[in-house]
C-alpha cells in the first residue's frame, strides 16, 4: 500500500482520506448550488447568473445583522435568506418575465440582464458597505478528529442539511401537487398552460425555492470563510457546472451526487496540483466532458461538409444565369 | 492627455467588441471567452518580446494565428451545442486559460509580465498620444474587415445560422464550416486586441483578461446593438468612458468613480434590454440609410410600379427564369423506394414508394398523422431515414445532408414557413441564391473584387423572385413584420431563388386568406407549366384538386391509393378515413 502511495506521489493515505472528507464537505455546498441552478434552468430556462448577487446578499445581510445588532445567528440567517428570496423573486417578476414575454428565444437577453444585475449589485454593495471582508460568526465550532481526519461541527451540519434538502426537494417534486405542477412546467410549458397551471406563479415559486437552497450554501460559505462583495461569483460557476454535468432536468439526488463527486475530484487533484489550480481540474473536466460528448459529432458534420462532392446530376444549378 | 488615454482604451475595447459582435451579433454564438482569446494574443506576443527579444510586430501576428487556431479548436465541440452549453463551454475555456497564464511561472504568475518593450510603429509608442493614430487606423481596419465579412454573403449565412440554422441549411448552405471559420476569425481579432492591451499598458497580467472583462465585452455588444458594428464602438465608448466621466465630470473620488461606473453600467444594461431589446443601434440601422432618406424627397415623384404584371408578362418572366422545358412524356425525376422511419415504437413512414414525375404537380394527402411531413423530412435529409433509397434524377441521394440535397436541386418549404424574421425580405431571398461569390472566406480575402462584382447578380435574381410573388414593394421590410400569408409567399420566393428543379411544398396554402390562395395556386401552376417538378402536402383538398396532376393518398405511414382527385373521392373508404365517420 505504501508503495502504491509513493508511486502516486502521495505522502500517505491520511492525506487521501482527508482530501476525500474535505471533498465531500465542499461537494455538499456544490450540490446545493447545483440543485438550485438545475431547478431554475430546468423549469424556467432562465440563465440566472444573478444568483451570484442573491447568494452574496444572503450572507451579507446575515453578517450585517449579527455584527451590528444583538440578534443571534439563526434569526439573522433566516432574515438573510428571506431577503435574498425577495430579491430573486423581484428579479424574475420585474426583469426576466418582461424580457421573455413574446419571445421564442430569451436566453441571451435574460443572461445579459442577469450579468447586469451581478455587476450593478456587487458595486452597489461596495458603495454602500465598503470593500471590507466581514465575518459571519456565532456558530458553535468544534473540531473533531477521526483517525487523523479532521472536520468541524459546521461541516457536519452542512452535510446533514444538504442531505435533508435533497431529500425534501425530491419528496416535494415527486409527492406533492405543487411538485407535480413544477414537473409539468419543466416537461412541457405549453401543455402545462393548457391544463390550467399558472406558469408564472410556478416560475416565481421555483425562484423562491432555488434561492432558499443557494442561500443555505451562502450562509455556510460565509461562516466557514468570509463575507465579501464578490463571494457569489465563484460558487455560481460551480453551480452551473454541477447542474449541466448532472443534467438540468434530472432528480435532485443525481445532481447532489454529481456535486459531491466534483467536490471530491477537485480536492483529490490538490494532492498533485496547487490549491490555486483546483479550478483548472473542475473546468478542465467540464471542458473534456463537453468535448467528448459533442466534438465527435461536430467533426463528423464538418468532415461531411469538407468532403468533395461529386459534381453530377445537378442541371438545376446551371440554369437561371442566362 | 487624460482624454486621449480614454479614447485609446475605447478604441482597443472597440476592436474586441467588434470581434465579439461578429460572433455573437451575426452568428448568434454566445461566447464569454473573448478576454481569454485576448489573453492568448497578449501573453504570447508579450512573452516573445520580453523574454526572447522577438520583434513585437511579428509577436502580434503569431498571437493572432494562435488565437485563431485555438478558436477553431474550441468551435469543434461548439458546433452542435445549444446556446446555453456554448456559454458553459466558453466559460470553461475562459477559466482554463486564465488559470494557465496565472500559474505558469514563465508568464509571471499573479504579477504578470512586466518588462515589456514598447511597440514600434515608425517610432516607439510610449505616450497615449503616440498611440492615437495607429489605434484609429487599426480600429478602422478591423471595422472594415468585420463589416466586409458581416455584410457579405458569408455574413448573411451567419445571420441565417443565428435566425434559423435548419432553414439556412435547407436552402443549400453549409453552416458547419462557417461556424468554425467565424470562431477562428473572431478569436484572431480578439488576440490582436489582447496584444494591444498588453503593449498599451506595458504589462500582461491576469487581471487584464479575467472573466469580468469578457462580461464587459459581451455587455458592450448587447448594449450597442447586436449585429451593428458601429453599435459595438458606441458600447465600448459608453462602458470605457463612464469611469472617467464619473471621476472628472461628476468629481467622484477615483475609487468611488469606478464603483459608480459599474453600478450605472449594470443598471443601464438592464434598462436598455427592457426598453430597447435590440440595443442602442438597431441591427439594420446604417448611417448611409439616413443619408439616403434625407435625399429621397428630391425624387419622390417617381412613378409607382404597375399594379400587377399581365398574364403574358408573367409567363414570359417565368420562362426567362427557368427556360421552357415542357415535355409530353414525363419521366420520374424523384424516385422513393421502400423508405421507412420509426420514432420510438411508432412507424411514422412504413415502406413507402412513389415517384415524382418531371414537370408535374404531385399531391400528397391524408389524415393528420399520416406521415406526410415526415416524408418531406426524409426526402430532403432533414431527418435520417431508417431504410430505403431516394433517387434524384437517377442519383442516389439517400442519407445526404439537407444542404447537399438542396444544392443538387431539391428544396423544401416548411409548414411553419421558417423565414429569417430579423432579415429583410430581400435578404431572405438572397440567402437562397446558389453559387454566390463571397460565401466563402477565401473569396472575401483573396478575390474581393469578384465578390463585389457578383453582388448585383444576386440582388437581381432575388428581386426578380420577389417581384414574381408580388412583393417587390416590400423588399426592405423585415420578414418578421409581415402577415402570415405574405410570409408564405416569401418562403416560396426563397425556394424559387435556390433554382432547384424539385420543390417540396409543405402546406403552401394553409393559414392564408382566399385571395392569397388563388395567387399561390396561380404561381405554382405556372411554375409547373414551365418545367418545375412540384410535390405539395396540403390539407385543403380544393387547393390540391385545382393544382395536382396526380395524388397519393397516405394513411398510417403507407400509400393506400393514388390517382386523380376524382378517382380518390369516388372511394368511399378513403373519404371516411379522411373526414372521419359521418
Amino acid at each position: 500500500m505504501t508503495l502504491i502511495a509513493t508511486f502516486l506521489g502521495i505522502d500517505s493515505f491520511r492525506e487521501v482520506s482527508q482530501a476525500i472528507v474535505t471533498g465531500v464537505i465542499n461537494g455538499a455546498a456544490y450540490a446545493l448550488l447545483g440543485i438550485s441552478f438545475a431547478l431554475i434552468l430546468g423549469v424556467t430556462t432562465r440563465f440566472h447568473f444573478a444568483a451570484a448577487f442573491t447568494y452574496t446578499m444572503c450572507a451579507y445581510i446575515a453578517a450585517l445583522i449579527v455584527n451590528g445588532t444583538g440578534i443571534p445567528l439563526l434569526p439573522a440567517a433566516v432574515i438573510g435568506v428571506v431577503c435574498s428570496i425577495v430579491i430573486a423573486v423581484a428579479i424574475e417578476g420585474t426583469v426576466y418575465q418582461p424580457l421573455a414575454r413574446g419571445r421564442s428565444e430569451s436566453l441571451l437577453p435574460v443572461f445579459v440582464a442577469s450579468l447586469g444585475i451581478v455587476i450593478a449589485g456587487e458595486n452597489l454593495i461596495r458603495l454602500i458597505w465598503g470593500n471590507n471582508t466581514r465575518v459571519l460568526g456565532g456558530f458553535p465550532q468544534h473540531t473533531y478528529s477521526v483517525g487523523n481526519v479532521n472536520f468541524t461541527s459546521l461541516d457536519i451540519t452542512l452535510v446533514a442539511i444538504t442531505v435533508a434538502i435533497t431529500v425534501s426537494l425530491t419528496l416535494l417534486l415527486d409527492r406533492t401537487v405543487l411538485g407535480q405542477q413544477i414537473r409539468a412546467v419543466r416537461g412541457n410549458r405549453e401543455m402545462a398552460l393548457a391544463v390550467g397551471v399558472n406558469v408564472r406563479r410556478i416560475y416565481l415559486l421555483v425562484f423562491a425555492i432555488a434561492t432558499l437552497i443557494a442561500g443555505v450554501a451562502a450562509l455556510f460559505d460565509g461562516m466557514k470563510f468570509a463575507v465579501t462583495p464578490d463571494m457569489g461569483n465563484q460558487p455560481i460557476f460551480y453551480g452551473f457546472v454541477v447542474a449541466f454535468v448532472a443534467g438540468v432536468t434530472r432528480s435532485p439526488v443525481r445532481v447532489a451526487l454529481v456535486g459531491v463527486l466534483i467536490g471530491v475530484v477537485e480536492r483529490l487533484s490538490t494532492l498533485w496540483l496547487s490549491e490555486s489550480t483546483s479550478a483548472l481540474t473542475v473546468f478542465g473536466l467540464l471542458f473534456l466532458f463537453l468535448t467528448m460528448t459533442s466534438a465527435p459529432a461536430g467533426i463528423r458534420q464538418l468532415s461531411g461538409a469538407l468532403s468533395r462532392e461529386p459534381r453530377v446530376g445537378a442541371p438545376g444549378r446551371a440554369r437561371g444565369h442566362a | 492627455m487624460y482624454w486621449v488615454d480614454v479614447l485609446d482604451q475605447v478604441l482597443i475595447f472597440g476592436i474586441l467588441a467588434m470581434s465579439l459582435n461578429l460572433l455573437l451579433g451575426y452568428a448568434g454564438q454566445v461566447s464569454v471567452a473573448t478576454a481569454a482569446f485576448a489573453a492568448i494574443g497578449g501573453y504570447l506576443s508579450g512573452y516573445l518580446a520580453s523574454k526572447h527579444g522577438f520583434p513585437t510586430g511579428w509577436g502580434i501576428v503569431l498571437g493572432i494565428l494562435a488565437g485563431s487556431l485555438i478558436g477553431m479548436l474550441v468551435s469543434l465541440p461548439a458546433l452542435l451545442l445549444s446556446n446555453e452549453f456554448v456559454i458553459l463551454l466558453t466559460l470553461s475555456v475562459q477559466t482554463i486559460i486564465l488559470v494557465i497564464v496565472t500559474s505558469v511561472a514563465a508568464l509571471g504568475g499573479e504579477l504578470g509580465l512586466v518588462d515589456l518593450p514598447s511597440l514600434h510603429v515608425t517610432k516607439d509608442l510610449v505616450r497615449p498620444t503616440d498611440w492615437l493614430v495607429p489605434l484609429i487606423v487599426l480600429t478602422a481596419v478591423v471595422y472594415g474587415i468585420c463589416a466586409w465579412i458581416g455584410e457579405s454573403p458569408f455574413g448573411r449565412i451567419l445571420r441565417g445560422i443565428r435566425e434559423d440554422q435548419l432553414a439556412t441549411q435547407s436552402l443549400g448552405k453549409d453552416v458547419w464550416l462557417k461556424k468554425v471559420v467565424v470562431f477562428g476569425v473572431t478569436s484572431g481579432i480578439a488576440a490582436l486586441g489582447g496584444s494591444l492591451i498588453v503593449f498599451y499598458n506595458g504589462i500582461a497580467s491576469p487581471g487584464l483578461f479575467d472573466f469580468n472583462v469578457s462580461i464587459l465585452i459581451v455587455a458592450m455588444v448587447v448594449l450597442g446593438g447586436r449585429g451593428n458594428l458601429l453599435g459595438s464602438l458606441l458600447g465600448a465608448a459608453i462602458v470605457t468612458a463612464a469611469g472617467p466621466f464619473f471621476e472628472k465630470v461628476i468629481k467622484l473620488s477615483p475609487e468611488k468613480a469606478s464603483l459608480a461606473r459599474l453600478l450605472a453600467f449594470g443598471l443601464l444594461l438592464i434598462v436598455v434590454l427592457l426598453l430597447r431589446p435590440q440595443g442602442l443601434l438597431d441591427e439594420n440601422w446604417r448611417p448611409m440609410k439616413l443619408v439616403r432618406r434625407l435625399r429621397r424627397p428630391a425624387r419622390a415623384t417617381e412613378e409607382p410600379a404597375s399594379e400587377e404584371a399581365s398574364a403574358e408578362e408573367f409567363a414570359g418572366e417565368v420562362a426567362t427564369l427557368y427556360g421552357v422545358r415542357h415535355r409530353e412524356e414525363a419521366q420520374a425525376l424523384v424516385s422513393v423506394k421502400n423508405v421507412s422511419k420509426s420514432f420510438g415504437g411508432i412507424r411514422a413512414v412504413d415502406g413507402l414508394s412513389f415517384d415524382l414525375l418531371e414537370g408535374r404537380i404531385t399531391g400528397l394527402i391524408g389524415p393528420n398523422g399520416a406521415g406526410k411531413t415526415t416524408v418531406f423530412n426524409l426526402l430532403t435529409g432533414t431527418l435520417p431515414l431508417d431504410a430505403g433509397t431516394v433517387l434524384l434524377r437517377g442519383q442516389d441521394i439517400t442519407g445526404w445532408p439537407i444542404d447537399r440535397v438542396a444544392r443538387h436541386g431539391m428544396v423544401r418549404s416548411f409548414q411553419d414557413v421558417r423565414l429569417f424574421p430579423r432579415l429583410s425580405l430581400l435578404d431572405n431571398v438572397k440567402m437562397a441564391v446558389p453559387g454566390q461569390r463571397g460565401e466563402k472566406l477565401t473569396d472575401l480575402l483573396f478575390t474581393p473584387w469578384r465578390v463585389f462584382r457578383d453582388a448585383p447578380r444576386t440582388e437581381r435574381l432575388a428581386r426578380r423572385q420577389l417581384e414574381f410573388v408580388g412583393l417587390s414593394e416590400k423588399a426592405e421590410v423585415l420578414a418578421g413584420d409581415l402577415p402570415f400569408g405574405e410570409q408564405k409567399l416569401v418562403a416560396l420566393a426563397r425556394i424559387l431563388a435556390s433554382e432547384a428543379e424539385v420543390l417540396l411544398l409543405d402546406e403552401p396554402a394553409s393559414g392564408i386568406d382566399a385571395a392569397w390562395v388563388d395567387r399561390m395556386i396561380d404561381i405554382i401552376t405556372r411554375l409547373r407549366d414551365h418545367g418545375l417538378t412540384v410535390c405539395i402536402v396540403e390539407h385543403n383538398l380544393q387547393v390540391v384538386e385545382r393544382m395536382a396532376d396526380h395524388i397519393y393518398f397516405m394513411e398510417a405511414g403507407r400509400i393506400s391509393a393514388d390517382g386523380t382527385m376524382q378517382d380518390l373521392v369516388e372511394d368511399e373508404r378513403l373519404v371516411e378515413v379522411y373526414f372521419g365517420q359521418p
